[in-house]
């Protein structure tokens, strides 16, 4: 018998192990990971300088585990046997509850908020401080606001960080939105808000700046599915989601000037439903300057907006007060020459940045 | 190049394999010779040079001092040069910055550190070509006279970064003649995948907790004692894992390599405990310094002044920091103590004697594990409470749900009670049936289970490459 075991073992481990091998051999290289959002590592260039410094070692570790075969597959076993095998409690950092994916934001990084408090107060002082603006400050919490204290996840001290940013920006008002917010206004799957749920926030942030909004949208489905960004990072078998959009006659009547690309359109990129983030179809996603005009306003208000991606959603939800409203993302344009590009004066300026951000700010500039 | 990871288990080993059945049996060694330089130089190709002059140095001096072993002088003479040569070399790179930064405290001076990166192995490859040089001049072996055998003896890839350390005569025999059976093979697979998964999915989840906790900024005393048991348990998975698959491709290969661990979390002594743990090195301090000092043969201080030589070298040998020799005489007067007073009782095995190991052990690995003294003493300080921390922690609490699962497997598997089951079941008819199967699938799934994790990118380094 013992010997059966034997050449079975050798067979069978020998057969699984040279499939393997041959498959990450001859299999041809891929050049993205749409579960994961992002290239994959291709076989590095070999030459001297590249083994004497260790590149090439490394660059082809990171090929073969890159491009290894089903690699989807074993992130997902991989996951599994996290999860059910071992009972941990996150996979790589994310983790679930209640059905939604969310990532562990722990613990609160001082230096981090620190730093953006004072690239803020530097746009203030270089920018704003001698004009006539009026400055607000609106917090976006991530998902453990709502999950990690109910589920038993750490998760950074969400009220110092409001505390340090407030004591920091004295010279913004702030407009809470942690009431109107719950976890159902995310998507299970991605880190974002869902537009059609943050209409109340929209509101309640206008408010704080002194305008009233309609409200008054229409919903509309994109037909392409959604899998957010923490559907590859988690490597489980998520349920598919949907993005809904709002529409109205003044968000219809909107033209968008992309300056990155030089472009301009509406509200909503519908090229982008069918690309590796379909959020990007909120104005086109990661820009570094957006203007929004609205010529169905009558008046000259204007609204800048210092934003990350949670702004693209909820943005286009606050145009209906103002002519003009642009938004600016400086983890993409640098703020030392944002007077090369806009004309401070006579404008609500609102600092809306999500904690997830703050709390690794280091991309502000 | 680690064992652990993608390019070694599905690019190197397949050619490897390929290469070593298909050449004919005179090539062989030649073949498993430029395969370890290969795998010796794939990440570091500089230090092959040093490597090679340890097998020179081998070579030629191995040739010397049998050629001279009946003229007394002149054999001694060679034999303290040849040892030198080796020690100086490893010396010159491991202890080089430890000796100026010591002699710049006492001395007030500001000689410049040497900053030298250690390469990979030297202190294994060293001590096989000490023990190699060293049986030839007391006789106990023959100097290889083919450069292709000793040069195989000293870079054999699968023990030549991490151990064990093997003696050549051990394997003198192999590297003529050795065969290869489907037997062997098969207990190859099944040891080094074995080792693989302690590897993957023991040690290395426990090093994440023990890098989330030097990294939390939420400490309580709780998650000290968190730390201090995960890591003893790392340590322990991650050499012992090392090993397995060391020994395993040993097996594929056709050779038979020493034990390097045997269970040494269920002494009932700390004498015990060390001849259950990295028992190649344990052998080698015995047989090449304990015992020619004069081992217990001698008079009572001169036998406690051995063992604490020994256990000091011993932790010198870990690495080149106070740390380590602090952690060597910790295990020296542990020795001595159970020698003078201890080791009687602690023969009757209780319950006791396993709580006292464990305890003592936990605290030897929080010093082996610091970055200094002072870092080493306030860790210890603090699991009993007298540092200010509070007992337990939001961190604590999740991280010890997180990982008690990988906690208990480990200690589970820390035991030789798998084994025993799996035996037992083996040993009945149905399950000597079911195991004819159902074992060649669960040694495939732990691969597969294993590579899941490579492919995932997760934390992997080998605790034992730097010594």
């Amino acid at each position: 018998m013992k010997k059966y075991k034997d050449i079975i073992c050798v067979a069978i481990v020998g057969l699984v192990f040279a499939c393997l091998a041959l498959a990450a051999w001859l299999l041809p290289s891929k050049e993205f990971s749409d579960s994961e959002r992002r290239k994959l590592a291709q076989v590095p260039k070999l030459s001297l300088s590249s083994i004497e410094d260790g590149s090439f070692v490394t660059k082809f570790e990171s090929y073969t585990q890159d491009q290894f075969p089903l690699r989807d597959t074993f992130r997902t076993l991989k996951a599994f046997l996290v999860y059910n095998v071992f009972g941990q409690l996150d996979n790589n950092g994310i983790y679930m509850a209640d059905g939604y994916a969310a990532k562990l934001e722990y613990p609160l990084n001082v230096s981090s908020v620190n730093h953006a408090a004072d690239r803020f107060g530097y746009i203030y002082e270089t920018f704003l401080a001698d004009k006539n603006v009026n400055v607000y400050l609106s917090i976006v919490p991530d998902k453990s606001y709502f999950l990690a204290g109910r589920y038993g996840y750490p998760s950074m001290d969400y009220e110092k960080l409001f505390a340090i940013m407030q004591g920091k920006m004295s010279y913004a008002e702030y407009i809470d939105i942690t009431g109107t917010l719950d976890i159902t206004d995310y998507y299970k799957t991605d880190t974002h808000w869902r537009q059609e749920k943050v209409t109340d926030t929209a509101a309640k942030i206008a408010a704080g700046m002194g305008v009233t909004l309609s409200g008054k949208y229409s919903e509309k489905v994109l037909e392409h599915p959604f899998y957010g960004v923490y559907y590859g990072q988690s490597s489980l078998p998520l349920p598919t989601e949907t993005i809904h959009y709002l529409t109205n006659d003044i968000l219809d009547g909107c033209k968008v000037t992309n300056y990155e690309k030089g472009t301009v359109g509406g509200i909503y990129d519908m090229q982008k439903a069918a690309g590796k983030d379909p959020y990007e179809i909120f104005l086109s996603g990661a820009v570094s300057l957006i203007t929004i005009e609205n010529p169905n306003y009558q008046n000259s208000r204007e609204l800048i907006i210092f934003r990350d991606s949670y702004g693209s959603s909820i943005a286009p939800l606050l145009v209906e007060g103002y002519s003009k409203v642009t938004l600016v993302d400086i983890r993409y344009l640098r703020a030392d020459f944002l007077d090369k590009f806009i004309e401070f004066n006579d404008q609500d300026v609102l600092f809306l940045f999500s904690t997830l951000v703050l709390n690794n700010s280091e991309t502000l500039t | 190049m680690l064992f652990s990871s993608i390019p070694f288990l599905f690019w190197f080993l397949p050619c490897v394999l390929l290469f070593y059945f298909i050449v004919p049996r005179g090539l062989k060694n030649t073949a498993i010779l430029f395969s370890s330089l290969f795998f010796y130089g794939w990440g570091e190709p500089g230090y092959i040079v040093w490597l090679v002059t340890a097998i020179a140095t081998g070579y030629v001096f191995g040739l010397l001092l049998e050629r001279f072993r009946k003229r007394d002088k002149i054999s001694k003479a060679l034999f303290v040069l040849s040892v030198s040569i080796s020690l100086a070399i490893l010396g010159y790179f491991k202890y080089s910055d430890f000796f100026i930064s010591n002699l710049n405290i006492m001395t007030g001076s500001s000689l410049p550190l040497l900053r030298l990166a250690l390469p990979i192995g030297i202190s294994f490859y060293t001590f096989q070509v000490l023990s190699y040089m060293i049986d030839i001049y007391r006789g106990d072996a023959a100097a290889q006279k083919n450069p292709i055998d000793l040069a195989l003896y000293v870079v054999l890839f699968p023990q030549l970064i991490a151990g064990p350390i093997v003696r050549y005569t051990t394997i003198a025999g192999q590297l003529k003649e050795r065969s290869l059976t489907v037997e062997k093979i098969a207990l190859g697979i099944r040891r080094f995948i074995i080792g693989l998964g302690k590897k993957i999915m023991v040690a290395n989840l426990l090093g994440e907790l023990c890098g989330i906790f030097r990294e939390s900024k939420d400490k309580s005393v709780l998650f000290f004692w968190l730390y201090a048991v995960a890591y003893s348990l790392h340590i322990y998975f991650d050499f012992s894992g090392y090993s397995d698959m060391a020994i395993g491709l040993g097996k594929i290969f056709g050779f038979t390599f020493p034990e390097n661990f045997n269970y040494p979390y269920i002494s009932a002594s700390i004498t015990e405990f060390w001849q259950r743990w990295h028992m190649s090195l344990g052998s080698w301090f015995r047989d090449y310094v304990y015992i020619p000092l004069g081992g217990n043969r001698v008079c009572v201080s001169r036998h406690l002044f051995n063992i604490f030589v020994v256990w000091m070298l011993t932790g010198f040998w870990h690495g080149a920091a106070w740390n380590f020799i602090v952690w060597g005489i910790y295990f020296a007067f542990l020795l001595i103590i159970e020698k003078l007073w201890l080791l009687k009782s602690l023969k009757q095995k209780r319950i006791w004697n396993h709580v006292y190991v464990i305890f003592l052990v936990i605290i030897s690995f929080v010093i082996f594990d610091a970055s200094s003294i002072g870092q080493a003493f306030s860790y210890i300080k603090a699991m009993f409470g007298a540092s200010g921390y509070p007992l337990v922690s939001k961190e604590f609490l999740y991280y010890f749900r997180s990982y008690g699962g990988v906690l208990v497997v480990a200690m589970f598997a820390a035991t030789p009670l798998p084994k025993k089951v799996w035996s037992r079941l083996g040993a009945t008819p149905v399950g000597g049936d079911v195991l004819v199967i159902a074992e060649p699938l669960a040694i495939l799934a732990m691969l597969v289970a294993c590579t899941a994790y490579l492919v995932d990118g997760s934390y992997n380094p080998f605790l034992y490459f730097r010594f």
